[in-house]
């Protein structure tokens, strides 16, 4: 075989292992998306729609306009048809609970990650171990107990109960040991000495933290911003426990709703989940600039 | 108020676990006095405590026992920025995100200064260092030799009693090392501030130390001005540590023969021996048949006899480093080696024999088991 040939072979293998994979990643996409515009609730099952098929009304569903179905195809009646709790609004719940809880978390954790990386007291390594250990059983095991916990307290302080944002975060934030090692191991990767350089000029433990700290850490601080926040975004076992009513449910909630067991709507489930990408793809684009490499470059020569 | 002297008293410093358990024993018990304006520096191997003295005095390390005074005030419970101090860490420490101008101000601001005294403050420093057209750039722009300027000029805004330095030049090339080392003398006697200057290269403690701080396992061996640790080290340690290429050392003992002394060295066969003159031999006829060890510079082994203080040894060459106007020529001598600095251009070949004379005014020798200088 000649060089060019053999060349020639191996780009084209290459390729073709490229054009699979994303054949793999595109082709569900494309069918959800067809799917969202497609007349009738059909599953996502195909890559092409003739011009006949294609339709608003899923959309439209979906974002709370009221629009026209054909009831009966022969008479031509149709009926007028609007979403009680618009899928939108659910959209909005989703947003607000995953910035809120994700906020906490990078609080919560980038604090915690602070003193352990940083201060030196009894029992930091086994507890250190202790949380990693605890993280490894899934949160979703905990399920009815947080369900207990959360109408206990919702009795008695009714704002953090059942149905409401406050308890769903309050169970969020308390999946964070993860995130603790996380910034730990980031905040390892620090020359403590530009700490101490601040505290000899006169900062405080606080200052040190917020200002010096803190802006040197940006990249791991974006990057558990928005894995919390797509992993919460998409969060479905523990909403759907605590989100009962329609009202403040989330979009995996709301959108599983939409597929039950009597009525499966895959259209507006489609239209929906299409949706759905759009907050996590806009929260990527902002934490993205923060994702660089280089940010403690020259402050400190290891 | 205005003292910026340091008093080290009974200073020990214990590393403890998480626990609170001891771990180590960095620093044993020293006790070292600085004068106001002085430039003392800590010098010493890997290890032996010279760091962790210096960030007890700076408050960033907890003091186990003893204690540490600026001026008249003790300051083992004072924080860091109550204690009049400024310090350059080894690798910068700058702030990264923040502008030169910023890094530089940010202790001032902190200390809510105004800000036209900042302006000027930083404005009249930068200067001074040269680094005043790059004021708005960041840390990461700036060569290695400029970050540690800005470090320097960090200190001197702050406007300390005492400056304190760790090793701020070792991650600098050598000419920039040169460069920085006359800065920061120059530095000194401008401003006249204490300082007290950690590093383990002793050609930078001789050159930049008004005294030096000779330091070994969290113990002080010496504090002397260089000259004198140079002359009249005390004990076998600092011999061995200051200068370069260091001293020869000979283990041996003092014999009387044919009705003189001389110092054998104590081997199998091929011994060295030395007959002792002079005040050599005065403090030699105390010693005789005790173990001791023999001690002479690279720089007092010569090729020509002198005025009757030199006695001869003989030897060959084994490896010669010339460099101009005088030669390293690493001898066989006995049952070791022994290292002259010979004056002169002579190119020396391998196995060829030499005769050296030892300078025997400036002979030290020291007690075996107390590595003690006898005098
Ligand atoms: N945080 C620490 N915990 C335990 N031992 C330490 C700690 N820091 C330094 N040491 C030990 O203390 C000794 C002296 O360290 P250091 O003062 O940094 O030495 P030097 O600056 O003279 O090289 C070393 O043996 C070092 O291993
Ligand atoms: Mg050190």
């Amino acid at each position: 075989m000649s060089p060019q040939r053999k060349q020639f072979l191996r780009q084209l293998t290459a390729h073709l292992v490229l054009i699979i994979v994303c054949a793999l990643v595109l082709v569900p996409l494309v069918m959800v998306i067809l799917a969202s515009f497609r007349k009738g609730n059909f599953p996502p099952n195909a890559l092409w729609l003739s011009l006949d098929q294609w339709t608003l009304d899923h959309w439209k569903y979906v974002l709370g306009i009221p629009y026209r179905e054909v009831m009966n195809a022969t008479s031509g009646e149709t009926r007028l048809i609007q979403a009680q709790t618009p899928p939108l609004h659910w959209f909005f719940n989703s947003i607000l609970v995953a910035s809120l809880a994700s906020l906490g978390i990078i609080l919560l954790a980038g604090t915690a990650a602070y003193a352990f990386a940083r201060l030196r007291f009894r029992f930091r390594g086994p507890t250190l171990t202790g949380l990693l250990i605890l993280q490894m059983f899934p949160q979703v095991l905990a399920l009815t107990a947080y369900y207990r916990i959360l109408s206990y307290i919702g009795q008695r302080v009714p704002w953090i109960g059942l149905n409401t944002f406050p308890g769903l975060i309050l169970i969020y934030l308390s999946g964070i040991s993860i995130n603790i090692w996380m910034i730990k191991g980031y905040f390892d990767t620090i020359s403590i000495s530009m700490e101490e350089s601040a505290r000899i000029d006169g900062a405080s433990r606080f200052q040190t933290f917020f200002r010096i700290l803190l802006p040197m850490s940006a990249p791991i601080f974006a990057v558990v911003f928005i894995l919390s926040f797509i992993g919460m975004i998409s969060e479905y076992p523990t909403a759907s426990v605590v989100l009962q009513d329609s009202a403040v449910r989330t979009l995996a909630v709301g959108a599983y709703s939409l597929v039950g067991e009597q009525e499966k709507l895959w259209g507006h489930f489609s239209a929906l989940a299409v949706l759905s990408g759009v907050p996590i793809t806009i929260m990527f684009l902002l934490c993205q600039r923060f994702i660089i490499g280089g940010l403690t470059s020259g402050g400190a020569k290891e | 108020m205005n003292d910026g002297a340091v008093h080290i008293t009974d200073l020990v410093k214990t590393y403890t676990d998480d626990r609170g358990r001891p771990t180590f024993t960095a620093v044993k018990k020293i006790n070292l006095e600085i004068q106001n304006g002085e430039f003392m520096v800590l010098v010493g191997p890997s290890g032996c405590g010279k760091t962790t003295t210096l960030r007890m005095v700076a408050g960033l390390e907890k003091i186990t026992s003893g204690t540490i005074a600026i001026g008249d005030r003790i300051v083992n419970d004072m924080e860091p920025k109550d204690r009049g101090i400024a310090m350059v860490f080894q690798n910068y420490a700058l702030y990264p995100h923040m502008t030169i101008f910023n890094n530089m101000a940010f202790g001032l601001q902190l200390a809510k200064k105004k800000k036209d005294f900042i302006q000027d403050t930083v404005g009249r420093t930068s200067k001074a260092l040269g680094l005043d057209q790059m004021l708005e750039r960041k840390p990461q722009a700036l060569s290695g030799g400029q970050r540690q300027r800005v470090a320097l000029g960090r200190a001197i805004v702050r406007n300390p009693q005492v400056f304190l330095f760790d090793e701020p030049l070792s991650n600098l090339d050598a000419k920039m090392r040169v460069q920085m080392r006359s800065e920061i003398s120059r530095l000194h006697s401008q401003l006249g501030n204490t300082m007290i200057y950690v590093t383990h290269d002793q050609v930078e403690a001789m050159t930049m130390g008004d005294r030096i701080c000779v330091m070994k396992d969290g113990a002080i061996m010496q504090v002397a001005d260089p000259l004198t640790l140079y002359r009249q080290p005390e004990n076998l340690f600092v011999a061995g540590f200051i200068g370069s290429p260091p001293m020869n050392l000979l283990k041996g003992k003092i014999e009387r023969r044919d009705g003189g002394l001389v110092f054998a060295e104590t081997a199998e066969q091929n011994a060295v021996s030395v007959p002792l003159i002079g005040q050599v031999e005065a403090l030699g006829s105390k010693l005789l048949d005790k173990p001791v060890i023999f001690g002479v510079r690279p720089e007092h082994l010569t090729e020509e006899s002198k005025n009757g203080s030199h006695v001869p040894v003989a030897s060959s060459v084994d490896i010669a480093e010339p460099m101009g106007s005088e030669s390293l020529v690493y001898l066989k001598a006995g049952t070791g080696n022994l290292i002259a600095r010979i004056h002169g251009e002579a190119l020396y070949e391998m196995g060829q024999p030499l005769t050296v004379y030892v300078n025997m005014e400036k002979v030290l020798l020291f007690d075996s088991e107390t590595e003690k200088v006898i005098r």
